[in-house]
């Protein structure tokens, strides 16, 4: 599905990424964990093309992403939940998820002007928003919700662009144990749909539960990659890890 | 009689200025500070079109076309550099067209052109021709707002940075809004040009792009209602009362200044706002 | 001989233009705000330095108290007008300038006149011949207030305590925060500096032409805006040296370009131009 090939990134002589590869298969939940300031979310944005490596390339499918622009490759079929919530302030809930369930409409820029009903979009994204548990703050501006509820609005957006693999960058982040597992949960459900995903997140109870695989980098540069509990076991991961290993394998 | 005409003609042009440039800034979110060079562009297109024995229709529509297309090139400037560049850019090209005209014989140079045909229609069938487009252009500006392009200027207008992460082409957006918001700019030059028949250099300067602009912003950018509104009241105002004319400047200057101070979403976020405190809603005064 | 008179007009103009703009460039480096209003402030000192030069008999009076009450102002128009909305989106602030700007012309049409005020007996109107080019006293003023003005700007900003604090600030308002620098103090520092520095321009402009009119300030308003993204927005030694390249560009543009293309606008040509090739301005550092 991804393939991420040998791909190095430096920002103003830092190397932050060097020379990192994996694949994650079809219908695969995989997992990309590290230390804080590890580079993972310099690889999502090397997949999404906000971020130009110096080398390496990374392929969806069969089709070669470089020199792409970020919106083609979205609808390639990557779908994208970034850390740092972007909601669209001016918008409701339920519009940003809708606008982006609209994007079947907004692909050819001329032709949106065409088209007005938003009564399909709306009922889907309700849907969405349904099965991530926010649909009571729908019709509520971003502005005022609870990190929590935004970073679910992150997730919603993405699943309503229908992608072929889900990119979630933290997804769990700011929410309680309770609702990071509730989350988890529908990961793995919409995993048992097909969709595929690649994960990353510091809560590794919860990946070491969801993930079919994991691909550990520290520094910059991948130290681990295989099924969860064998990775965890991995001296060179643990002690990257340091307590944080022990905590999730207890 | 006569003089209440010419009051409307000049009310219609200028709420069909300050639709166009609605377009770019209010709903696409794109700053803009030389919208008079596309009037500019378009007036002095249909005067010499229309001087070289064009039909007037015709000319008109060429000079949509023409403003259209310099617009568009200017919008390709607006993809290369950041918002606070965009503004002084398109001020430049407003310095740059006036410039440019004001050294070309051919343009009549800094005399500008006089005598500019006049399309036959009687000064009551030109104020209703003004009328019946200014009317189009912003029940067009309604129904832009309602479909997907306008939900996507306000996904563009919002964060452009997101919405291309939700796979929004957003500089073949934002061109689109250039395109289109210069063409009707473009037909309110030439509207321009064959009422008062005669055009200079000066006509589209620095001052009169932020008098189109103050309408926008003081009428609530991206609102069809108070910009028309707005565009409508600011511009006979100070013709009405010959008094203010001589203060005319100093009042657009400082309700600029007062309603970015106070209510920088301009008369329909107060009108918003009014509305939601007689229904009894709570309301979030951020002015955002 | 043409040749080293327009070098020389146009680093006089150039200084002139620097003068004004970096006071622009310091604001937009502190708070991301353009700062249009400036220029009033520019033509404000003009307007301080003939009445108080024809009040008293003596311009080094009147250009001094220019500065320093010019420079206040500049203090006040931040705390009225731009305290406020600070944390609004840019534009906000900038159509906010861009009225107060436009208000202050008008307000300088009413209470002077339309037709400007000069000086009762203008000062510094002698010539000296130096190798040929004859320039007057005043124009030699204005060359030497420039570079006094912004070499002890820049030793200011490399020497002094609070200096290295604002500069520090200008370069990353967070990062100073964290430091113990009070931002605040900074930022009225920035305007008084920034203010007095147009202020010492507009009353060597005044002198120059022995003239100040309400609408002196602005052509340079615009200008300056098209100097400080050619320098780098927030980089003083690119905004200096973008300054004296406008200066020059104009002084042999108006001979050889003169029938194409309008003075004021050869700022704006050489923008956009530039801008094409390089879109984050000449001197950025990204
Ligand atoms: N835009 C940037 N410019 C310069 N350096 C950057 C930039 N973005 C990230 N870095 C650096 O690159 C390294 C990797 O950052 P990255 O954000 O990819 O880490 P991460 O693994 O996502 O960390 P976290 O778990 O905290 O989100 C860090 O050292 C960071 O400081
Ligand atoms: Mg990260």
């Amino acid at each position: 599905m991804l393939q991420v090939n040998n791909v190095t990134v430096v920002y103003g002589g830092v190397t932050a990424v060097m020379d990192v590869s994996f694949k994650v298969k079809d219908a695969e939940v995989m997992g990309l964990i590290g230390p804080n300031g590890a580079g993972k979310t310099t690889l999502m944005r090397v997949i999404t093309g906000t971020v130009k490596p110096v080398q390496g390339t990374v392929f969806l499918e069969s089709t070669p992403l470089e020199g792409k622009p970020p919106h083609k490759r979205i609808r390639l079929g990557i779908g994208l939940s970034q850390q740092i919530v972007h909601p669209f302030k001016s918008m409701t809930v339920l519009e940003n998820v809708a606008f982006v369930a609209g994007h079947g409409k907004t692909g050819h820029p001329v032709m949106s002007v065409f088209r007005h009903s938003r009564a399909k979009e709306k009922q889907k994204a309700m849907e969405i928003l349904h099965v991530l548990g926010i649909d009571k703050v729908a019709e509520a501006k971003p502005e005022n919700l609870p990190l929590g509820y935004l970073k679910r609005l992150e997730v919603a957006r993405a699943i309503a662009l229908e992608p072929k693999i889900l990119l979630l960058d933290e997804p769990l982040a700011g929410l309680n144990q309770l609702e990071a597992r509730q989350l988890a949960d529908k990961l793995l459900e919409l995993n048992q749909l097909g969709h595929t995903i690649l994960l990353i997140e510091h809560n590794l109870g919860e990946v070491i539960r969801i993930c079919d695989q994991l691909v550990v980098i520290d520094n910059g540069m991948k130290i681990g990659q295989g099924e969860p509990h064998k990775v965890m076991d991995d001296a060179v991961v643990r002690s990257a890890y340091l307590g944080e290993g022990h905590h999730a394998a207890s | 009689m006569q003089y209440e005409i010419s009051l409307l003609t000049i009310m219609g042009i200028s709420i069909i200025a300050a639709l166009s440039l609605n377009l770019i800034v209010g709903f696409c979110g794109q700053i803009s500070l030389g919208h008079a060079a596309f009037l500019g562009v378009g007036a002095y297109t249909s005067a010499m079109l229309t001087k070289a024995g064009v039909p007037f229709t015709a000319a008109v529509a060429a000079s949509m076309l023409m403003a259209g297309i310099i617009g568009t090139v200017v919008g390709f400037t607006s993809l290369r550099v950041r918002e606070d560049f965009l503004a002084i850019t398109t001020m430049g090209v407003g310095f740059l067209f006036l410039g440019i005209v004001r050294k070309q014989d051919f343009l009549g140079g800094e005399m500008g052109i006089a005598m500019i045909p006049d399309p036959g229609l009687g000064k009551v069938g030109y104020l209703v021709l003004v009328l019946l487009l200014a009317a189009t252009l912003a029940l067009f500006s309604i129904y832009l707002k309602r479909s997907w392009m306008g939900f996507t200027f306000d996904a563009v207008a919002d964060d452009e940075d997101t919405a291309n992460l939700v796979g929004i082409d957003v500089s073949s957006y934002k061109l689109i809004a250039f395109a289109m918001g210069t063409a009707f700019a473009g037909l309110a030059g030439a509207l321009y040009a064959h009422n008062i028949k005669f055009i200079d250099p000066e006509s589209f300067g620095f001052v009169e792009s932020i008098t189109i602009l103050s309408m926008v912003v003081i009428g609530g950018t991206g609102s069809v209602w108070g910009v028309t509104i707005a565009a409508g009241v600011l511009s006979i105002f100070p013709m009405w009362f010959q008094f203010i004319d001589d203060y005319k400047l100093l009042v657009y200057g400082g309700l600029l200044c007062m309603i970015m101070l106070f209510s920088p979403d301009g008369l329909s976020g107060i009108f918003g706002r009014f509305l939601n405190t007689i229904r009894g809603k709570n309301f979030n005064a951020s002015g955002q | 001989m043409l040749f080293f008179d327009l070098l020389v007009q146009g680093l006089l103009q150039g200084g002139i233009y620097a003068l004004i703009a970096i006071g622009l460039t310091l604001v937009y480096g502190l708070l991301r705000i353009l700062h249009v209003a400036h220029a009033g402030l520019y033509t404000l000192g003009g307007y301080i330095a003939i009445l108080i030069t024809n009040a008293t008999g003596s311009f080094t009076l009147g250009i001094t108290v220019s500065m320093v009450s010019v420079g206040f102002m500049g203090m006040v128009i931040y705390r009225l007008i731009y305290q406020p909305i600070l944390e609004k989106p840019p534009f906000v602030a900038l159509i906010a300038s861009i009225g107060l700007f436009i208000a202050m012309e008008e307000i300088y049409r009413i209470v002077f006149g339309a037709y400007g005020i000069t000086f009762a007996d203008a000062p510094l109107q002698g010539t000296l011949n130096i190798a040929g080019i004859y320039l007057r006293h005043c124009e030699i003023g204005a060359l030497l207030l420039a570079a006094l003005l912004i070499t002890s700007l820049s030793l200011f900003t490399r020497y002094s305590r609070i200096g290295i604090a604002w500069r520090a600030t200008v370069t990353d308002p967070g990062m100073s925060q964290s430091f113990g620098v009070d931002v605040i103090k900074v930022r009225y520092l920035n305007f008084f500096i920034g203010s007095a520095m147009a202020a010492g321009a507009g009353s060597m402009v005044a002198v120059m032409n022995n003239l100040v009119e309400p609408t002196m300030g602005s052509v340079p308003s615009y200008k300056a805006l098209a100097i400080i993204v050619l320098g780098g927005l927030g980089n003083v030694r690119g905004t200096v040296i973008a300054a004296l390249i406008i200066g020059v560009a104009e002084a042999f543009g108006t001979i050889y370009l003169g029938n194409i293309l309008d003075r004021d606008s050869i700022a704006f040509a050489l923008l956009i131009l530039v801008l094409m090739v390089k879109p984050t301005g000449l001197f950025s550092k990204g």
